[in-house]
């Protein structure tokens, strides 16, 4: 087998975008080393295999650094969507408990019915808060975007328990929404908003 | 480390460059080369101490190039070295700034070594 052949089967150490790029380069500076060196020489193979051994790993880590950094872009676009969801969610959620508080008003409040309008006010203020921290993407945006979603989830909780006869959409955008917000800002990934260079 | 194109970032900031980032980044400052020629200067320069194997080579110029330091010029033979077509390289602006900027560095530590007597010395 050819020196040449030797260092091709070398070359599959190194990531395949980096070998389609380098290469043909590569094995050209192999050919000129061969050229003005001994190749049946230990030292020779040596220098080859030290070579390759130092740098295709540091390559394919920075590959694989660079794969990861395409998936953290991917779950951002989610997060984005989430977030749109979540703000609109705190919309809505805000609006009705203003006309629950219109429309109770007009007759006699009990306390338990103030606490509800009370709480649904606040978590929906809070899931607004959290869509819009994560919308700005702000360098401090990513901590009220932790906190938000988690209080909310403690406070929709509390007027279900509070409440049992909140329908299950109620159920669904008080507990669903939060948990899914709090599973995507902490799943672990590389944090692309308030890094600096 | 080199590792990618930061916008605005001042030659400062990249450093200190790995030696065989520098010594490809000196090599360059003579003009356009290509990587066997790379490999030539840099171990002709270093008096043979720094022999940059062609996978370190490669993976710094492809460093260098998505940091903005070095660029491509073309491909063509080199007269000296047969009909193949070959990829050369250049130094930016960027890269001569870096490149000054990281002799500088070094030649600052090179002087207060000679201050403290640590080198440029004979042993008594």
């Amino acid at each position: 087998m050819s020196a040449e052949r030797i260092y091709r089967l070398l070359l599959r150490a190194y990531p395949p975008d980096f070998r389609a790029e380098y290469g043909r380069e590569m094995v050209l500076v192999f050919r000129d080393q061969c050229r003005e060196s001994d190749v049946r020489t230990v030292g020779f193979w040596a220098r080859v295999l030290c070579d390759v051994a130092r740098s295709a790993p540091a390559l394919r880590a920075e590959a694989w650094r660079a794969r990861m950094s395409d998936s953290t872009r991917t779950l951002e676009v989610i997060m984005k969507l989430a977030a749109v969801l979540t703000v609109l969610v705190g919309l809505f959620g805000v609006l009705n408990a203003v006309v629950e508080w219109v429309a109770g008003s007009k007759g006699a409040i009990d306390g338990r019915y103030v606490i509800a309008v009370v709480l649904g006010g606040f978590a929906s203020v809070l899931l607004l808060g959290a869509g819009v921290a994560i919308l700005l993407e702000t360098r401090w945006g990513r901590q009220p975007a932790r906190l938000a979603p988690f209080a909310s989830l403690v406070s929709m909780a509390a007027a279900g328990l509070l409440f049992p006869w909140m329908s299950i959409f109620s159920q669904l955008v008080g507990f669903g929404l939060p948990v899914a917000l709090l599973i995507a800002l902490y799943w672990p990934r590389k944090p692309s908003w308030g890094s600096t260079p | 480390m080199v590792t990618k194109r930061r916008a605005g970032r001042p030659p400062e900031a990249y450093l200190p460059l790995p030696p065989a980032t520098f010594h490809i980044l000196v090599a360059l400052a003579d003009g356009e080369l290509h990587g066997y020629a790379i490999m030539k200067g840099v171990a002709a320069r270093s008096e043979g101490t720094v022999r940059l194997g062609p996978g370190t080579l490669y993976g710094s110029l492809k460093r260098l190039l998505e940091a903005g330091l070095v660029e491509e010029g073309g491909e063509r033979a080199d007269p000296e070295r047969g009909d193949e077509r070959r990829r050369y390289y250049r130094l930016t602006p960027l890269g001569l700034s870096v490149v000054r900027a990281e002799a500088r560095r070094l030649d600052a530590m090179v002087r207060a070594a000679r201050r403290k007597k640590l080198i440029g010395v004979r042993p008594a």
